[in-house]
């Protein structure tokens, strides 16, 4: 693996650099990068060699090119919202790739388009709209996050329930290696025989390259939508329905919960929704489709609801009322960061049938380490949020809020579930790969990165812990198995 | 997966694995054998069976996924879900006791595809042998999981070639409340924009050609078959405003599973494929050509692919000429994947699918010896 990006040749690239796109879009200066320090990650403060942010495609290529020339590391980054680190580039070069914001094409009859990755995810879905269309993946923070930087995390969202993540809207994608070839991953006309290189792309965190356009899916705006809130007093009541509701064969588009302390949280701030204060748990679920039927559906989701045990049931009457009851879930991170000056957000997934234990278990542990966690999440899909706000500048609460991640991390795998659902593993949750996988498990991911990367410079350090790919790759059947 | 440690039967196969990439032993891997004869060109020297590596490991139906071994048949696992009201949507063509392994690793899928995705889409984790005998566990057991890089989709499709398929964990569905079938004589372009005008979402939508409607007792001319799924005021519905196309009538959910198995096991087999709004265009130049070469034709239309199936009748020069001159003219019309021919043919017609840097990087990390079904991707340089 190469080191950071010496300091005495800072100076020589970023003039070369300059020489490709224009003095003001390389920054060298470390006042100048401090805003690329960290990305939506908290805590983490990580300074790249340089920056650099191409306009245009040729650009682009030409930066990766002359990077691959030089051995040089670097980190590709789009709006720099991710959750896990991703995007920090300490010691290396940063590629930012915001500038690339073209929608090249939307083909309306077959329902897709073709996007440059700094196109932000929202921004994509309202030039679809004229055309019935949307992008369906929907993070909570597309109004800001790019579709490069979804590619790589293998974005979700709370639409995904129905819709499906990223990697089931992305039909090819023009890869820039980073050895500065570009090659076509997928195909957008047709099925090809061979390799699911698209599919192994896709989630790569910025390890097997950038994506210099994305072609995707669009799908067709619902002909019509019900969105209900369900309020109960217990969260376990709220953990049922859920089940209830999957197991009935309803999918919905999206079901999502929201504990007390998020609930409260969301109503103290400027996004309140008019969510119930006292309730233990909401349920914000919503169906799509053909009107045909869809009241029923509606009914039946209500009732499962009572049957667990809500409080009441309320289905928006109107559209602004359903972007009131959507905006809170969406602003509910940005409503916890109000009552506490730092919050992690972290991200895991249990199998639904594990969601009361599992809520239980992780209040426990909050208990236990004297911290405050808030949970909002995607219910339907077992994917967890739960979140702390603390202080970072007491080293104790610090301390105590790390410890209470590692344990709700843990015991998410000791469920049977998963360390991330779609945050991605970035630096945040390297040190718990080795708990989900075993040693020939992320040394084939070494051995697959390797193919992309042979010189490891993307994305440097992430994903897959460095020692895991030093031990497969000294491993003497490994040796046969890697890369030549 | 996670990562409890693999069992003693796939400890097994892994030994057998990692003796052949020692000895440079090609083995063919076989589930329960029904693609056997797809005339790929594998040289193998050995078979690696796992028609016996069968059985569910977990299924918590409350969960609505199952973690079943490589050779157990997709119509045992689908008895066992259907019994807690689920099923798994992947209806992939030929026999109905194929397994659940044969089909991730040839990424085969049916008619439901088009509402319910490839292989790809279902397939939640899975453990695999590499050409050098590790057992690899990737993915997992829930629904949601990007966690490390993507080793599932890697192997789905890969046709052995990057490991041996041991173990997946599926994502299955609630059967639907209502599942009707209707048959509608109709033409690829009506049904196609019926499909983009309408609000409805069907589990499937196949054009049939006219000699296999006819064959399947469906219809005399080109035929929509249509199959919603729902809650019984939506089907009724979509079935009001299909039938609108043309006359449309009910028939028996067992056209599907007659359709699945109505290509003999020697026949030859190409998919045509582009985008959704080119498949009426494609069908109508390729469904006449098909059938006056004495096959039939059918179309999977959200997905824009074109089925294409032509008898061999005899493995004779001559026959094989005749082959050669429509699959040849097929392959010119559209994106193709070529599923069966004479494996005398296959050399000559088909080009390698894995012939670019990186696949062949790929083979070379998880199969360095390349005794995994060598060939039957084509050769690789």
């Amino acid at each position: 693996m190469p080191t950071d990006v010496a300091e005495h040749v800072v100076p020589d690239l970023a003039s070369r650099l300059a020489a490709i796109v224009g003095e003001r879009r390389v920054l060298a200066r470390p006042s100048e990068l401090r805003s690329y320090e960290s990305d939506g990650l908290p805590g983490y403060h990580a300074r790249p060699a340089l920056a650099v942010f191409p306009g245009t495609r040729d650009e682009t290529i030409a930066v990766v090119r002359l990077l691959a020339a030089l051995d040089a590391p670097f980190v590709a980054r789009g709006a720099g919202t991710g959750l896990s680190g991703g995007a920090l580039a300490e010691g290396s070069v940063l590629l930012g790739l915001h500038r690339l914001t073209r929608i090249l094409s939307i083909d309306a009859d077959d329902a897709r388009a073709v996007v440059e990755p700094g196109v932000v995810n929202a921004t994509l879905s309202r030039a679809a709209a004229a055309f019935g269309l949307h992008y369906a993946p929907d993070p909570s923070s597309q109004t800001a996050c790019t579709i490069g930087g979804n590619v790589a995390e293998n974005a979700g969202g709370p639409h995904c329930l129905k819709y499906g993540v990223t990697l089931n809207h992305v039909l090819a994608i023009t890869v820039l290696l980073p050895s500065g070839e570009v090659v076509t991953l997928g195909s957008a006309d047709g099925e090809r025989d061979g390799y699911d290189l698209l599919g192994a792309f896709i989630g790569s965190e910025g390890c097997f390259g950038v994506a210099l356009d994305v072609t995707v899916r669009l799908a067709r705006d619902p002909q019509a939508v019900r969105t209900l809130l369900a309020d109960f007093s217990s969260v376990n009541a709220a953990a049922h329905a859920v089940s209830s509701i999957i197991a009935s064969g309803i999918i919905p588009a999206a079901m999502e919960m929201m504990d007390g302390p998020t609930i409260q949280a969301v109503e103290a701030s400027i996004y309140a929704a008019g969510y119930p204060v006292d309730a233990a748990a909401i349920l914000l679920i919503e169906l799509d489709g053909a009107v045909a039927g869809i009241d029923d559906d509606a009914a039946r989701v209500d009732a499962f609801c009572r049957d667990a045990g809500a409080r009441g049931v309320r289905i928006a009457a109107d559209p602004a009322e359903r972007a009131r009851l959507w905006q809170g879930r969406k602003k509910a991170f940005g409503a916890m960061g109000r009552i506490a000056p730092n919050l992690v957000v972290q991200d895991a997934v249990v199998p639904r049938t594990k969601l009361p234990a599992i809520l239980a278990e992780i209040q426990h542990i909050a208990e236990l380490h004297r911290v405050r966690v808030c949970n909002v999440f995607h219910a339907g899909d077992g994917n967890l949020h739960p979140n702390i706000g603390y202080d970072a500048t007491s080293a104790d609460e610090t301390e105590r809020v790390h410890r209470a991640m590692a344990a709700i991390m843990q015991a998410c795998i000791d469920a049977g579930g998963t360390i991330t659902g779609e945050h991605g593993i970035g630096l945040d949750k390297l040190p718990y790969m080795e708990a989900l996988f075993t040693p020939a498990t992320l040394g084939a991911m070494c051995a697959l990165r390797e193919v992309f990367d042979p010189g490891r410079r993307s994305n440097p350090g992430k994903v897959v812990p460095v020692h895991s790919c030093r031990e497969w790759f000294a491993a003497p059947s490994a040796r046969a198995g890697g890369a030549s | 997966m996670n990562a409890s440690p693999a069992s003693d039967a796939t400890a097994a196969l892994a030994e057998r694995v990692r003796h052949a990439h020692v000895t440079g032993t090609a083995l063919r891997i076989t589930g329960a054998g029904h693609w056997l004869d797809a005339g790929r060109p594998c040289r193998a020297d050995a078979s690696l069976a796992l028609a016996e590596h069968t059985g569910i490991v977990e299924y918590e139906p409350g969960d609505l996924t199952m973690t079943v071994r490589a050779g157990t048949p997709l119509d045992a696992l689908s008895a066992v879900a259907s019994g807690e009201g689920q099923w798994l949507p992947l209806d992939p063509f030929g026999h109905l006791g194929g397994t659940i392994g044969a089909t991730i690793a040839t990424a085969s899928s049916g008619p439901l595809s088009g509402a319910f995705g490839t292989p790809r889409d279902h397939v939640l984790g899975c453990e695999f042998i590499t050409g050098t005998g590790n057992v690899v566990r990737a993915g997992g057991r829930v629904v949601k999981n990007v966690a490390g890089f993507d080793l599932v989709r890697l192997v789905t499709g890969a046709w052995g070639t990057l490991g041996v398929v041991t173990e997946v964990s599926i994502r299955l569905r609630a059967l639907p409340e209502i599942d009707r079938t209707l048959a509608l004589e109709t033409t690829a372009s009506e049904a196609r924009r019926w499909l983009r005008a309408s609000p409805y979402t069907p589990l499937a939508a196949e054009m049939i050609s006219a000699r296999l409607a006819t064959d399947m007792s469906i219809g005399s001319r080109d035929t929509l078959l249509l199959r919603l799924g729902g809650n019984r005021a939506l089907v009724h519905s979509a079935a009001e405003s299909a039938g609108a196309l043309a006359g449309s009538r009910d028939v028996d959910a067992t056209v599907w599973d007659t359709l699945r198995t109505r290509e003999p096991a020697d026949a030859a087999v190409v998919r045509l494929s582009t985008s959704s709004s080119q498949v009426a265009a494609l069908w109508d130049r390729v469904a006449s050509i098909v059938e006056r070469a004495g096959g039939h034709a059918h179309a999977t239309l959200q997905r824009g692919i074109v089925r294409c199936m032509l008898p061999v009748r005899s493995d004779d020069a001559e026959e094989h000429a005749r082959l050669r001159g429509i699959v040849g003219a097929l392959l010119t019309l559209g994106s193709s994947v070529v599923e069966r021919l004479p494996s005398s043919l296959w050399a000559k017609m088909v080009p390698p699918a894995a012939s670019d840097a990186l696949s062949i990087g790929v083979r070379r990390a998880f199969d360095p010896g390349h005794v995994l079904n060598p060939g039957i991707l084509g050769e690789l340089a």
